[in-house]
């Protein structure tokens, strides 16, 4: 009877019904949206770094794990160094350039010979190689998102850049120009900012690492693994700051707006509510009522921000082919949980405020 | 001295004593009266002795009851009568239990209002009184049959369809039960808020003005299924009117004014 009453309430009222669901709805979509995004971005990036075929990176002194904060502080010529040592299979060096015209993303600078002894070689799904200083590689998911092909031109730090080939994705960034025309072109001559080390077999990651530690005991010797732990978003600084400041704004904004609407209807129903003390009914069964009906308010809620967050995805994807966006369960029932809560927070008062009505008072409201 | 007990009926606080200079024993609540009670003596079931009501209105009390003494026996069928701002619907609500006295005694079917919070006088509400209201009151947003059924829901007993069946006939209103409150008549509204006020078989109905939104017809109508409640299940009903030709359905009539009973 109680469930039946509520849900004659919810659609008596359609526009309130609407609002307080596509509220909810915008909660739960935006927690899913931004941490599949920020995830999403950060997992791409830590497997395509992964996807080069290295076991170690060879960093900066006192530089980030983060690959693209630092662009040229260390000479290429430490790259024979590194191949002397004993169980170093390759060494591929890179300059990485964080481009920020028209979209942010890292362009690699490298050797394509070395790069290649690494990563086992580029998969060209069009042209090939670089033939000249001012060749790039796109892989498949930038040309798709850019209408890129072979032959056409991209501008790029202010030089018209020819694409030699569309290669698969998946191997550190979305485009590459040769080593030594990004030394050029942002005037770090003879520098580079990664070392990409594959071993001769993976077991000895652990001992050409300590051997690496002990050739260049003050630079950032990070090995692959452990770069793939520490690429999450808490160990990323400010995002996760960001991730909290994006969910805190859309609990806020389903907290409110249940809040609001729940007070509205307690307004709106006072003489309702009186009838229902008049019939006996206690304090308890007045706030069932109210939190039950924003329970059912959110469950909808969340249900469309589900769907919503789906719609949005392959949205986004279609328009933005780069973007990874990565939808999770773990995080759609955190964002479930968290708007079900702050609905129920948000509904809290209100319902008091209708267990509290004095009900002569409130038989008495017109 | 009376001392007081737990109801059985978990309604508040039931008097078990025979001293009726303070309020008469639970003959009513208790399913088995208490050692030495007097047993063959019908007990009131409304008792008020010098009840005062006020309301605080700013900063001023104003008195809307200003000692009440009533005597309703059960079965009773009475009408209350008296100009407007004259207390009856203040009575109406402190016998309800739906606010309580500023001062003196009120006693329901063995039940001391003085010595009830909210909640006891809430359950006694829920348990032994039935409302009927000069607006109807229904739910708008429930079929007739659901703003039936909603009294035994908030009851606990859960739904009787026995008693539904009998109550709906009696008041006429089987073919109407699917309909909501906007699809029926004034009468047919106020009958339905019958059924709901007398489905769940409350020792007392309480009846505020309920044929002063009908026209003539309706009101006979809703009148006679008051005396019909009143004769078949032998319902205590208190009605408040300004209707003459609707008290003369009552057997006693109590006059108001000025927050006083004036005449019995």
């Amino acid at each position: 009877m109680i469930n039946k009453m509520i849900i004659s309430n919810i659609l008596h009222r359609p526009i309130r019904t609407a609002v307080s669901v596509l509220a909810v709805a915008i909660e739960v979509g935006m927690v899913i949206l931004v941490v599949g995004l920020c995830h999403g971005m950060v997992n791409d990036s830590a497997h395509r770094v992964e996807g080069v075929g290295a076991d170690i990176l060879v960093r900066p002194q006192g530089s980030s794990f983060l690959i693209g904060m630092s662009e040229g502080p260390m000479s290429i010529k430490l790259a024979d160094r590194l191949r002397e040592l004993p169980r170093v299979l390759a060494v591929a060096p890179a300059l990485v350039h964080v481009n920020a015209v028209q979209s942010l993303d890292l362009i690699y600078g490298i050797d394509l010979a070395s790069f290649d002894a690494v990563s086992g070689g580029f998969v060209y799904h069009d042209g090939g190689p670089f033939q000249g200083p001012y060749d790039i590689l796109v892989d498949d998911i930038y040309a798709r998102a850019n209408h890129a092909k072979v032959g056409k031109t991209i501008n790029l730090l202010n030089h018209d850049f020819r694409i030699a080939g569309i290669v698969e994705h998946g191997k550190g960034a979305r485009r590459f120009i040769p080593l030594a025309t990004l030394q050029d072109l942002i005037g770090a001559q003879g520098q580079v900012s990664t070392f990409f080390v594959k071993c001769t077999d993976p077991a000895y990651t652990e001992k050409t690492a300590d051997a690496i530690k002990t050739l260049l005991p003050h630079y950032n010797i990070i090995l692959i693994k452990e770069y793939m732990v520490l690429m999450s978003s808490n160990n990323l600084p400010g995002l996760n700051y960001f991730i909290t400041v994006m969910i805190g704004l859309a609990v806020g904004i389903g907290f409110l707006v249940i809040f609001l609407s729940m007070y509205t209807t307690i307004t709106e129903r006072t003489r309702e509510i009186g009838i229902l003390k008049s019939l006996g009914a206690s304090k308890a069964y007045i706030i069932s009522v109210i939190l039950r009906e924003a329970t059912l308010l959110t469950a909808v809620g969340i249900i469309a921000g589900f769907i919503g967050s789906v719609i949005m995805r392959k949205a986004l994807i279609g328009l933005y082919p780069t973007l990874p966006v990565e939808l999770t369960w773990d995080w759609r029932l955190y964002a479930a949980s968290l708007a079900l809560i702050g609905s129920l927070v948000g509904a809290f008062y209100p319902a008091l405020r209708a267990a509290r009505l004095d009900p002569v008072d409130a038989l008495a409201y017109e | 001295m009376p001392s007081h007990t737990s109801n059985p009926s978990g309604l508040g606080y039931v008097w078990v004593s025979s001293d009726r200079s303070v309020c008469p024993p639970a003959i009513f609540l208790t399913p088995q009266p208490a050692e030495g009670e007097i047993k063959d003596q019908v007990e009131p079931i409304i008792r008020t002795t010098n009840l005062k009501k006020s309301y605080r209105l700013g900063k001023v009390d104003v008195p809307a009851l200003r000692g009440v003494d009533l005597v309703v026996q059960e079965g009773e069928f009475v009408a209350v009568v008296g100009p407007s701002g004259c207390g009856k619907s203040t009575l109406l609500h402190v016998l309800g239990g739906l606010t309580g006295p500023t001062d003196g005694q009120v006693c329901v079917d063995g039940n001391d209002f003085r010595l009830m919070s909210d909640a006891d006088r809430t359950r006694f509400r829920r348990h032994k009184i039935g409302f009927v209201f000069q607006r109807f009151n229904l739910l708008s947003t429930l079929s007739a049959r659901d703003n039936i059924a909603i009294a035994q829901h908030i009851q606990g007993n859960g739904f009787n369809p026995h008693r539904f069946e009998v109550v709906t006939r009696l008041l006429g209103i089987e073919e109407k039960l699917n309909h909501r409150p906007y699809a029926l008549s004034g009468g047919e509204q106020q009958r339905v808020a019958i059924a709901r006020a007398v489905i769940c078989e409350p020792k007392i109905l309480l009846a505020d003005e309920p044929t002063g939104n009908l026209d003539t017809e309706n009101s006979q109508v809703v009148l006679d299924m008051m005396r019909e409640l009143n004769r078949t299940f032998r319902q205590t009903i208190l009605m408040i009117t300004h209707n003459p030709d609707a008290a003369g359905v009552a057997d006693r009539i109590i006059r108001m004014r000025d927050g006083r009973i004036i005449s019995d």
